[in-house]
C-alpha cells in the first residue's frame, strides 16, 4: 500500500485518463486543440470530477509545468471581496509569457462567495479577458450572480454511473493489493452518494483497518468518522433525549465547524428516510423551512436549530402516542 | 436526590458560623440575660447583607440552646393578625416538653405596605411587651419603616465575613464532597461572592459537583459576571414567575448582559422545563427572541430590544405549567464554556485543513468535514499508513498526536 492520500495518486492526470463526462471532456479537449478557453462554470454534485477536469484541462493545455500558468483559489476559505480586489487582480493582469497567451484562475466552490465579492470578480473578468480566464466550479450554478453567468460557458457535471465507480474502486484495490468483498463494496455505494472522492476517502479508510473490506468493516470506519452525525443528532431528539441532541448539535457547530444551512439541510434530507408516517414527513418539512428561513433571520444558528430538535423532540412523543 | 450545599453545610452549631465573633458574642450575653428574668431590651434586632449567616446563626443559638425555634418569614404572611398570633402562641403556653421558646420574624424588609398591613406596628407592640425572646431579622434596619421599632431593640449588626474565612469554609467543603481544589479557584469564587456565603457556596456547588477537580480555568470564565442580585435568583423568577409581568422584571433585577441571560436561559430550558411539547412551545419564544435580537443589532434600534427581552422572559414563562416537579439545581452556560475550550481544537483542525488543501485540491472547511475524519481513522488503526501520510501531507507532531488520539 502507498501512504499518501488515495483520491490524489489516483486524480486523473490528462483529460484523456478522464472516463466519465464523455460529452464536457470531448469540449474541453476542442479547447486544448485551439488553444482557447473561454470563462467556464463547472457545475455539479461533489466528488463528479470538476476539480480535477480543470486542472487536467491546464496539464494538457500547458504541459506538465502547468502549475506556472494557474491559480487555485477556493471561495470557502477565501470567500472575501479583498481576496479579488487583490490576489485575483494582480494574477490576472500579468501577462504570461509562452505559447498560450492567457492563464487559468481556477475558483473552486465558488457558490461559497460573497454577493459582492461576486461584483467584483466580474468586473476582474471582463477587464483582464486578454490575459486570465476563469474557470469557477460550483455545487449549484445558481448561486453564481447572472451577469457572471453569462459570462461563462456552463458545463454541468452528472453523478457518476454505478458501475463506473465499481470498477474504480476495484482498479485502487488491485493496484493497493487490498482485498475488497462485493458487500464492502455495496456499502461503500450506499453510502457515498455517487459522490467519488468520499468512496475513495472511505476506501482508504477502511483498507488501514488492514483486514479484508466487508460491509462491517466499511460501516465501522464511517461510523467512527462521522461523529457529526446528523440522523443520530435527530434520532436522540425524536426519542425524548432533547439535551443529548442538543449536545451533538453542539458538537457540530463548534467542533467541526460546519454551518446551519449545511445541517438543515441535512435534516430535511434524513427526515423522509426516516421511519415515520407520510403526513409527518409533511409536517415536519413545514416545520424544517420555517427554521431554514430563521436562521437568516435570527442571529444565532445553534438557537434556531435547538428550536428545531424541541419541535422534532415534540414530533417524536405524539408519532408514539399514534397520533 | 439534590440538596443544596448551602442547607448541607448550614452550621448546626454557634461555633460553626462563620465570623461574626463580636456579633455573636452579643446575642449570647441578650439571651443569658433572659434567664436572670425580662431584660431591658426584649427584641433583638439582627442585620445585615444577605448571606452573611443571620438566620442560620439564630437556628444554631436555638440549636446550642435547646429551645424551640418558632419562626415567620416572607413567605408567610404577616398582617397583624398573624403576627398576633404567632406572637401570642409563643409568650402565653409553654411547649410541650417544657422547652424554651424563641420566636424570629426573619426577612422584615419583605413585608409590604400593602398585602401586610400593619405588620409592622404589631411586630412592635410585640418587641415592647413580649414575655419571650424575640429575634427580627432584616438586611436593612434604617428603613424609615422601622425608626420606633429600633427604639425598642438592641441592635447587633452581621459583618460580611472575610474572604479568607469564605474560602477556608469552601474549603471544607471540598474536603468532604472528596473534590480537589486549586487554591486560586476557591479565592476567585469567594472574592467574587463580594462576602455573600450563601452564593458562593452556591457557585462553588453549581462549578465543581460531581467533579475530581476544579481548577481556576473552570471558574475563571465567570469573570464577566456582575450580579445585583444572583443569577439563579433570576432565573428562577424567570421559570417560575407566577404571571408574565413578574417574569419581564426580572431583568431588570438581573445586573448580567441580556445576551448572557439569555444564555443562562437556554442553557437551563430543557433541564427545568421535560413536557414535549411545553419544550417546543418555550425554545420557539427563544427561536422568536433571537430574530429579534438580530433586528436589534441590524437597524440599530435599540428600543427593538424590548421585545427580545420579553420573548426570552415572559415567553417562556407563558408557554409552560410551571410545575415544579422537585427541585433542578440551575446549570452554567455550557455553551460559553465550550466556546473557549473548543478554540484549541478548532486551531489545530484548521491548521490541518490547510495542510490537506495544499495538497488535495481541496478548501480547508471542506477537508475538516470531509477528510480529517477518515485521516483519524487511517491514524488510529494504521501507524505505518499514518507515518506515510504524516510526511506526505508535511504534518507537525501536534497533528499527529491530534489525530492519533481517540475522541
Amino acid at each position: 500500500m502507498s501512504y499518501e492520500m488515495w483520491t490524489e495518486k489516483y486524480r486523473p492526470k490528462t483529460l484523456d485518463e478522464i472516463v466519465n463526462q464523455r460529452e464536457i471532456v470531448e469540449r474541453l479537449k476542442s479547447f486544448v486543440e485551439a488553444k482557447n478557453v473561454p470563462h467556464c462554470i463547472f457545475a455539479g454534485p461533489p466528488g463528479t470530477g470538476k476539480t480535477t477536469a480543470a486542472l487536467c484541462l491546464a496539464h494538457d493545455l500547458y504541459g506538465e509545468g502547468y502549475r506556472e500558468y494557474i491559480m487555485e483559489l477556493n471561495a470557502s476559505d477565501e470567500r472575501g471581496i479583498n481576496v479579488v480586489r487583490e490576489t485575483v487582480k494582480t494574477f490576472a493582469r500579468t501577462r504570461s509569457i509562452g505559447e498560450v497567451s492567457f492563464k487559468i484562475l481556477i475558483l473552486d466552490e465558488a457558490d461559497n462567495m460573497t454577493a459582492d465579492a461576486q461584483q467584483a470578480l466580474r468586473r476582474t473578468m471582463e477587464r483582464y479577458t486578454e490575459t486570465a480566464r476563469f474557470i469557477l466550479i460550483a455545487n449549484y450554478s445558481g448561486k453564481i450572480i447572472e451577469p457572471i453567468q453569462s459570462r461563462c460557458a456552463p458545463f454541468r457535471f452528472t453523478y457518476l454511473p454505478r458501475e463506473d465507480i465499481v470498477e474504480r474502486i476495484r482498479y485502487i484495490c488491485k493496484n493497493e493489493n487490498v482485498e475488497i468483498l462485493d458487500d464492502g463494496i455495496d456499502a461503500i455505494l450506499e453510502i457515498s452518494e455517487g459522490d467519488l472522492r468520499k468512496t475513495i476517502n472511505i476506501l482508504q479508510a477502511a483498507a488501514s483497518v488492514g483486514k479484508p473490506i466487508n460491509a462491517e468493516v466499511v460501516y465501522s470506519v464511517v461510523g467512527r468518522a462521522n461523529p457529526y452525525d446528523v440522523r443520530e443528532m435527530i434520532i436522540r431528539a425524536m426519542n425524548g433525549d432533547f439535551i443529548g441532541a442538543r449536545d451533538k448539535l453542539r458538537e457540530m457547530i463548534l467542533k467541526y465547524g460546519l454551518a446551519g444551512s449545511d445541517i438543515i439541510r441535512q435534516v430535511h434530507r434524513e427526515i423522509f428516510r426516516l421511519n415515520i408516517p407520510d403526513r409527518w414527513k409533511v409536517k415536519l418539512a413545514d416545520v424544517i423551512g420555517e427554521i431554514d428561513y430563521r436562521l437568516i433571520q435570527g442571529s444565532s444558528e445553534e438557537i434556531q436549530l435547538s428550536a428545531l430538535l424541541a419541535k422534532l423532540t415534540e414530533a417524536g412523543h405524539e408519532i408514539k402516542r399514534g397520533l | 436526590m439534590y440538596i443544596p450545599w448551602t442547607l448541607k453545610y448550614k452550621p448546626k452549631t454557634l461555633s460553626e458560623v462563620i465570623g461574626n465573633r463580636a456579633a455573636i458574642e452579643k446575642i449570647l450575653g441578650w439571651i443569658r440575660e433572659w434567664n436572670r428574668g425580662i431584660p431591658k431590651r426584649r427584641a433583638l434586632f439582627l442585620h445585615g447583607p444577605p448571606g452573611v449567616g443571620k438566620t442560620v446563626t439564630i437556628e444554631a443559638l436555638a440549636n446550642d440552646l435547646d429551645m424551640e425555634l418558632i419562626e415567620s418569614n416572607a413567605s408567610d404572611y404577616r398582617t397583624a393578625d398573624a403576627v398576633r398570633r404567632i406572637a401570642g402562641r409563643a409568650s402565653e403556653y409553654s411547649t410541650l416538653f417544657g422547652k424554651r421558646r424563641l420566636i424570629l420574624f426573619d426577612e422584615l424588609d419583605g413585608i409590604t405596605g400593602s398585602a401586610d398591613r400593619g405588620g409592622v406596628r404589631i411586630i412592635t407592640e410585640v418587641a415592647r411587651k413580649t414575655r419571650c425572646p424575640l429575634v427580627l431579622i432584616a438586611n436593612n434596619a434604617y428603613d424609615p419603616r422601622f425608626s420606633t421599632l429600633r427604639r425598642h431593640c438592641l441592635m447587633v449588626e452581621f459583618k460580611k465575613p472575610s474572604k479568607t474565612e469564605i474560602v477556608r469554609h469552601l474549603k471544607r467543603i471540598c474536603i468532604h464532597e472528596g473534590i480537589e481544589a486549586e487554591e486560586s479557584a476557591l479565592r476567585f469564587i469567594a472574592e467574587r461572592s463580594g462576602g455573600d456565603v450563601r452564593s458562593a457556596v452556591n457557585d462553588l456547588q453549581a462549578l465543581a459537583q460531581g467533579k475530581r477537580r476544579l481548577t481556576y480555568e473552570d471558574v475563571s470564565w465567570l469573570a464577566g459576571r456582575d450580579r445585583k442580585e444572583a443569577i439563579f435568583n433570576v432565573l428562577r423568577m424567570i421559570f417560575y414567575a407566577k404571571d408574565a409581568e413578574t417574569s419581564r422584571r426580572a431583568v431588570n433585577m438581573a445586573d448580567v448582559d441580556p445576551d448572557m441571560l439569555f444564555e443562562w436561559i437556554y442553557e437551563n430550558l430543557p433541564h427545568q422545563i421535560k413536557d414535549p411539547k411545553e419544550l417546543a412551545a418555550t425554545m420557539d419564544a427563544l427561536s422568536k427572541a433571537d430574530i429579534y435580537r438580530k433586528r436589534v443589532r441590524t437597524t440599530q434600534d435599540w428600543s427593538l430590544i424590548s421585545y427580545f427581552l420579553d420573548l426570552m422572559t415572559a415567553g417562556v414563562t407563558v408557554s409552560w405549567s410551571r410545575r415544579a416537579r422537585g427541585w433542578t439545581p440551575f446549570k452554567f452556560p455550557d455553551r460559553i464554556r465550550t466556546l473557549s475550550s473548543g478554540k484549541g481544537e478548532r486551531a489545530i483542525l484548521s491548521a490541518i485543513g490547510m495542510k490537506i488543501r495544499r495538497r488535495c485540491h481541496i478548501s480547508s472547511v471542506r477537508a475538516i468535514k470531509e477528510v480529517i475524519p477518515y485521516l483519524k481513522v487511517i491514524f488510529q488503526n494504521n501507524p505505518e499508513m499514518a507515518r506515510g501520510l504524516a510526511r506526505w501531507l508535511d504534518l507537525d507532531d501536534s497533528m499527529v498526536r491530534y489525530l492519533s488520539e481517540k475522541d
